[in-house]
């Protein structure tokens, strides 16, 4: 095989084996326990999972803008592009963030400076990150106009913009540099339906246009079956099942998934009663032995409380980090 | 039956240095004993307001409200407080809604002893009985709001509203703040103390399938306006206003083999502040025509399910 062959079959971004902790009053707190996850350009990963799983965790290791004081990568790796970004130097890494991969954050509300002017936001992204672009200000205008806010509003600032336009300058700003890999945490969690699906659509339409690679973060089920190819379901930090949005949706297979996709009011049935997943989340500073979900599992038994449980093999061929996996599907059907 | 609580055209209007801003703007409705209606919306649209407004958190500033039959609109000083124990809210938010300084237990005991109807002795057994029913272990009697989880606060703040045995209670997005495996569970409780107790429940929300799971009715409400309202399986299967329509068209569905035709709105809420008189929501209409400028009407289209749009029968 030539180099040029091996590279095609790599992935854009790789993340093996990844553990953070967080020191807190003395306590480590163990955020991400062993994630391990690729993603192709062009293509849309779901990252679903609850408050306090590790999601936006592992989105800040990939851009290394962890808080310094506190969070530790213990182990693991990550690599983009072939290159092993735990190990690059600072300045290095400065020329990655923003250029090579942006990440759009949660709030709308607190990301942007308020007493910037909006065009002015997106220019210094520009100037800071991008060699391809040198006038910063004509390409901060175009950004505007591609999400759909008019040029003349360059020199607004953010509280003259509502909720929805706000985030649509935040995802300027993000695909400002063309980056290759743009990591949105819960990018429309803050917005309303009507202007969820305005956002989402346009992030949809440039990453096709742009063959970004697109690391979604969120909690909505809906938001996943719409948009993303493949999904990870994430609990306390570890990934419990992995595969095509068509296995997880069509073939749910790991108990909390299961419960996941219960939990949710269904719209075509008429219930009394929601099913949800009793108990809570356990707590990240004293995790269970075993499987972090075995508390709350219904089908859990002594093997579960034991050993950390290995990644299975389900019917369809996606990833599975159940070691009853057999017992449930029969009892399922 | 007389209904529970029951509004004819309230009005809530905020002065603002550039106008009034039109919050609630002529809303109508009743709900009886035992049922839940449920009001949704874009943030901004007032919903907030109006269950606010109805508990008298704010003042109306036209408009009548009915408890039980008996006009407590302009109500003042000890018959408003006496209203009170009969209306109470359970906030969005159970991180800001909660005193930190406050045990669980005082919380809970807070409204028992406002009202004063209860001994010492009384006031510890139905605390202690509060917390049994929504499901708070004895043991966190002491403890403090930052110890406990999004999903047990909003427990505490569902006892705290339920501990005078309020006939109608406004529920303003109580699963919002809540992830889903555990709003599951809170919307299970609210159910089962209605059934147990009777409770009139005015639920909003932004989310479309929490609505639909819990209403008996719904409202849909636009910049203040009510728009649609009819039962709540009815407005799933046979939405009739344009922006009911989009509304439901805009929630990402998980089957992933029968997506929604979506309908994506152009554009964004227009100014609640000194709103033109014709459709509010003309400007984003796909099917807006000149008519659409003039003052429009409610119109009950079929028994029950009422329609605010002059298009309706030519769509």
């Amino acid at each position: 095989m030539s180099e040029n062959e091996v590279r095609k079959n790599v992935p854009f971004l790789s993340v093996k084996d990844l553990v953070v902790e967080y020191k807190s009053d003395g306590q480590i707190v163990h955020a991400v326990n062993g994630v391990s996850l690729s993603l192709e350009k062009g293509k849309t990963l779901g990252l679903v999972g609850e408050t306090g799983a590790g999601k936006t965790t592992i989105a800040k290791s990939i851009l290394r803008i962890l808080p310094d004081v506190g969070a530790k990568i213990a182990k693991g790796s990550i690599s983009l592009d072939g290159k092993d970004v735990l190990n690059l130097p600072e300045n290095e890494m400065r020329k990655i963030r923003g250029n090579v991969v942006s990440m759009i954050f949660q709030d709308p509300m607190t990301a942007l400076n308020p007493v910037q002017k909006i065009g002015d936001q997106i220019a210094e992204v520009i100037r800071l990150h991008s060699d391809e672009y040198t006038d910063f200000e004509k390409r901060a205008k175009e950004m505007l106009e591609i999400v759909g806010i008019p040029a003349e509003r360059y020199s607004e600032y953010p509280h003259q913009f509502s909720g929805g336009m706000k985030q649509r300058v935040i995802i300027a700003i993000a695909l400002a540099c063309n980056p290759t890999l743009l990591l949105a945490d819960e990018p429309t969690t803050a917005l309303d339906v009507t202007i969820q699906a305005q956002v989402m659509d346009l992030i949809v339409d440039l990453q096709k246009k742009y063959e970004t690679a697109l690391l979604l973060i969120t909690h909505d089920m809906g938001v996943v079956a719409t948009v993303c190819d493949d999904v990870a379901v994430i609990y306390a930090g570890n990934i419990v099942e992995y595969g095509t949005k068509e296995q997880i949706f069509d073939h749910p297979t790991h108990p909390y998934t299961i419960g996941l996709f219960g939990a949710i009011p269904d719209m075509n049935e008429d219930e009394i009663w929601l099913h949800p997943i009793e108990g809570l989340p356990p707590d990240p500073t004293n995790l269970p032995q075993g499987c972090a979900f075995s508390p709350r599992c219904k089908y859990a038994a002594d093997e579960c409380r034991k050993e950390p449980i290995s990644v299975y093999k389900t019917p369809d061929g996606h990833d599975c980090r159940c070691c009853r996996i057999n017992e449930i599907s029969t009892q399922e059907d | 039956m007389t209904p529970v609580i029951e509004v004819k055209n309230l009005k809530k209007y905020f002065s603002t240095p550039h106008g009034m801003l039109h919050a609630v703007d002529d809303v109508t409705f009743s709900i009886e004993e035992g049922k839940t209606l449920g009001v949704v919306g874009e943030s901004g649209c007032g919903k907030s307001t109006l269950g606010r407004t109805i508990i008298h958190l704010h003042e109306s500033t036209a408009g009548q409200i009915f408890l039980e039959g008996r006009d407590i609109t302009r109500v003042k000083g000890k018959e408003l407080k006496q209203a009170r124990e009969k209306m109470q809210i359970i906030f969005q938010d159970p991180y800001s809604s909660l005193d930190s300084r406050k045990t669980i237990e005082s919380t809970i005991r807070e409204p028992l002893k406002v009202s004063g109807k209860y001994s010492k002795s009384e006031i510890e057994s139905k605390t202690l009985e509060l917390m049994n029913m929504v499901g708070i272990d004895e043991r966190l009697r002491v403890s403090y709001p930052h110890e406990l989880d999004g999903g047990r606060r909003q427990r505490v703040g569902i006892a705290r509203a339920l501990a005078l045995n309020p006939k109608f209670v406004v529920c303003d997005e109580p699963v919002s703040a809540l992830d889903v495996s555990i709003q599951a569970q809170a919307l299970n409780l609210l159910k089962k103390l209605q059934m147990e107790k009777g409770f009139a429940y005015m639920f909003v929300t932004h989310d479309m399938s929490v609505v639909r799971h819990i209403s008996d009715d719904i409202c849909v409400m636009y910049l203040g306006q009510v728009v649609e309202k009819c039962p709540a399986k009815e407005l799933f299967k046979m939405p009739l206003h344009p922006y009911t329509k989009a509304l439901l068209s805009a929630i990402p569905s998980v089957d992933i083999h029968h997506p929604n035709k979506r309908e994506i709105l152009k554009g964004e809420l227009t100014s609640p502040i000194n709103p033109k008189p014709g459709c509010r929501f003309a400007a984003r209409c796909p099917h807006a025509t000149e008519n659409c400028s003039q003052p429009q009407v409610q119109e009950e289209v079929s028994k029950g399910h009422f329609v605010t749009c002059c298009r309706i029968h030519e769509l």
